[in-house]
């Protein structure tokens, strides 16, 4: 039985956004039935993105961990490496069919802002990102990117200066450019048809996980983990195995560097039903209801909401909810790397922490898939910082010099 | 709806008066609970009465005001950072309607939410306000409804807020539940200083005035007299707010008096 009667999610808006969310509504319902539409945007995911992404069977380390086969879906594999190009291809291709000039997005680590301004150049669409001032300090390899890419950056001033501002500020500016503008929203969240539309093109990690499978141990995997913001590689991964009761599908959320309030971004630990950014969900918030503090090593799980299907599967138990620490993470990026020549994002590490946990006490004939939401090389600097790198700090000092 | 409410006293009955029959628009003035501090929040309002606003828009500040510019988004930052929270904001609700003019408190949906719908809106009647704007929640939410239901029972305007741009078809299912008065903003966009009045805006009006039949507030950008004389050929009501957040930002909180007068001059 559902311990939340409510129902989650909605389209929490001002008025000014009913009837763009509208037409956004069913242009998205009459693009699932169009074979045009298919067509391009499989067209696209294939030669474009590169999909299908592949499947690793995770050798050393399922020898290593003594328990489940251990396999790691591969959406680093995506060109920008990460799974965000998705929903951004096809949320583009729908703003084309709007008649739509420009996409807007915001970002916190980058990685949707890469993927939005890569779409848009590939669309001939123009395209404005906005970013923390915070984010653009920590990330500023992806800004450099975006506008190589021709992308406009423009920087968010107040609040707390990260992802959640750049979505306030995102939604205002397209609340000023309705007719020319599509809001790219970077994941299963927003008000409606965002979560659906997202979770939509993002369900092909799913299905691609189960047919892999399929193909080479001619069974379901016994349990899916991903990493969860949030959630848009996590709700892709899972919803193909929503009505297979014998896959457990578990979340990562960001447990930072402890359990107060402002230590992390897991709504596990401590979110609270709100409503926030056009949608109702879990969030982590004051007493009182003013949003809180997040952190979490990772941009990308720095983010106070999750995803409403996410909590609505979450708070009726099909679902589990768990979280790792910034230094498990940190961790679990070394110990793939070291076995299986893999380099994670730190989003997708907190999933591959706790692989590191529950494959050993799983019997050697099941099978745990994680999915790598990301590749980590727009980590680099972030790594080098959290591995005390002296020689890679020495490298910076010189380049600086060589500018 | 009671006679109490001294916005209906005000605005006279809507559903006959329309509150247009008389000489003048009215002048809600905006302000922050909180901003600059919760001190001197109390003197703004007073300034604002004593300046001669009709109206006050009280803000109980959000973390993530989604509608508001820069401005009042900043200011809403500053008065939390300073110490402002639900509760304080409620006192001094109290101590703003005791000033003799109707208030109208405006927040974000979380902030009723999780003060539950029917707590707050019988605190806020009871602290004396008349009216309640949220304007990240729909009419046809769950929610919204929730809204309506409690507002009805307790003798409280909820206040739809519209724009240009929003169609008929949807301003015809507003009209339903909408009482008190229509929140126009005055551009497709969000609150701010630039004061260009959208082209379509006066046509917008006179569609809302015939589609609601209530009064029509216009705000979002207004900074000078000459903006506030320019919507008073349409609107029953003018709205200013983030002019109100500069002065104090610039010039301090004894200048807000003086700006009121300057503004309905």
């Amino acid at each position: 039985m559902s311990k939340n009667p409510q129902k989650l999610g909605g389209a929490y808006v001002p008025e000014m956004l009913w009837d763009t969310l509208r037409k956004l509504s069913a242009e998205f319902e009459s693009a699932k039935k169009d074979a045009g539409f298919q067509s391009e945007f499989q067209d696209l995911l294939r030669n474009y993105s590169g999909r299908p992404t592949p499947l690793i069977f995770a050798v050393r380390a399922t020898k290593d961990l003594g328990g489940a086969r251990v396999y790691l879906k591969n959406e680093g594999a995506n060109h920008t490496g990460a799974n965000k190009i998705t929903h951004c291809l096809g949320q583009g291709l729908l703003a084309k069919r709007l008649g739509k000039k420009m996409l807007i997005a915001e970002t916190g680590a980058g990685q949707h802002g890469v993927a939005t301004a890569t779409v848009a150049a590939k669309l001939g669409l123009d395209c404005v990102v906005f970013m923390g001032s915070e984010d653009i300090k920590r990330q500023r390899p992806n800004v450099f990117l975006m506008e190589r890419l021709g992308t406009k950056i423009v920087p968010v001033e107040y609040g707390s200066k990260t992802l959640k501002d750049a979505v306030n500020e995102a939604l205002k500016f397209w609340m000023e450019n309705l007719d020319t503008a599509h809001y790219c929203i970077g994941s299963v969240l927003g008000p409606a048809p965002y979560p659906e539309m997202n979770r939509y093109f993002q369900s092909v990690i799913g299905r691609e996980i189960r047919s892999e499978l399929m193909d080479r141990q001619h069974k379901l995997p016994d349990a899916v983990v991903a990493c969860v913001g949030g959630g848009s590689n996590a709700m892709g991964s899972f919803y193909e195995f929503i009505p297979e009761k014998s896959v457990r599908l578990i979340g990562v959320e960001a447990g930072g560097t402890g359990t107060k309030i402002g230590e992390h971004a897991s709504r596990k630990i401590a979110g609270e039903l709100g409503i926030f950014q056009g949608y109702k969900s879990l969030f982590l918030q004051t007493e009182e209801g003013q949003i809180a503090p997040t952190h979490s090593i990772s941009a990308g799980l720095d983010y106070p909401g999750v995803g409403p299907e996410l909590a609505d599967l979450y708070t009726n138990g099909r679902v589990e909810l768990t979280y790792a620490t910034d230094a498990e993470a940190v961790s679990a990026v070394d110990y793939f790397a070291k076995l299986e020549g893999v380099i994670s994002a730190l989003e997708s590490a907190h999933a591959l922490a706790e692989v590191r946990k529950i494959a050993p006490t799983m019997p050697k004939d099941s099978i745990v898939v994680a999915t790598l939401s990301g590749r980590g090389d727009k980590d680099l600097f972030n790594f080098a910082r959290a591995f005390k790198d002296e020689s890679f700090r020495d490298f910076l000092k010189d380049e600086y010099d060589r500018y | 709806m009671t006679d109490t409410n001294s916005l209906k006293i005000l605005l006279g009955d809507p559903s006959t008066a329309l509150g247009v029959k008389k000489a003048r628009a009215f002048f809600m003035a905006h302000m922050i609970a909180g901003y600059p501090t919760m001190e001197e929040s109390e003197k703004v309002a007073e300034a604002l009465a004593k300046g001669g606003a009709d109206i006050i828009e009280l803000q109980i500040p959000f973390s993530d005001p989604m509608a508001d510019g820069p401005a009042i988004a900043v200011a809403s930052d500053e008065a939390i950072k300073a110490g402002a929270t639900v509760a304080k904001s409620l006192a001094l609700l109290e101590k703003v309607a005791k000033l003799g003019k109707p208030v109208a408190v405006m927040t974000y949906v979380n902030i009723p939410f999780r003060y539950g719908f029917s707590k707050f809106v019988k605190t806020i009647s009871k602290a004396g306000a008349s009216a309640l704007i949220v304007p990240d929640c729909p009419f046809d939410t769950e929610e919204g409804r929730e809204l309506l239901t409690t507002c009805k029972e307790n003798g409280m305007y909820l206040i739809p807020v519209v724009s240009p741009g929003v169609p008929k078809e949807r301003l015809e299912q507003l009209a339903r539940d909408a009482s008190g008065f229509v929140y126009c903003t005055s551009r497709q966009g969000i609150t701010g200083a630039n004061s260009k009045f959208a082209k379509e805006l006066f046509a917008f009006v006179k569609e809302l005035k015939e589609t609601f039949q209530l009064p029509i507030a216009v705000g979002f950008g207004v900074k000078s007299k000459e903006d506030v004389a320019e919507l008073k050929k349409v609107a029953d009501i003018v709205i200013a707010g983030s002019v109100f957040v500069n002065v104090i930002k610039t010039a301090g909180v004894e200048k807000i008096e003086a700006t009121v007068r300057e503004l309905i001059s």
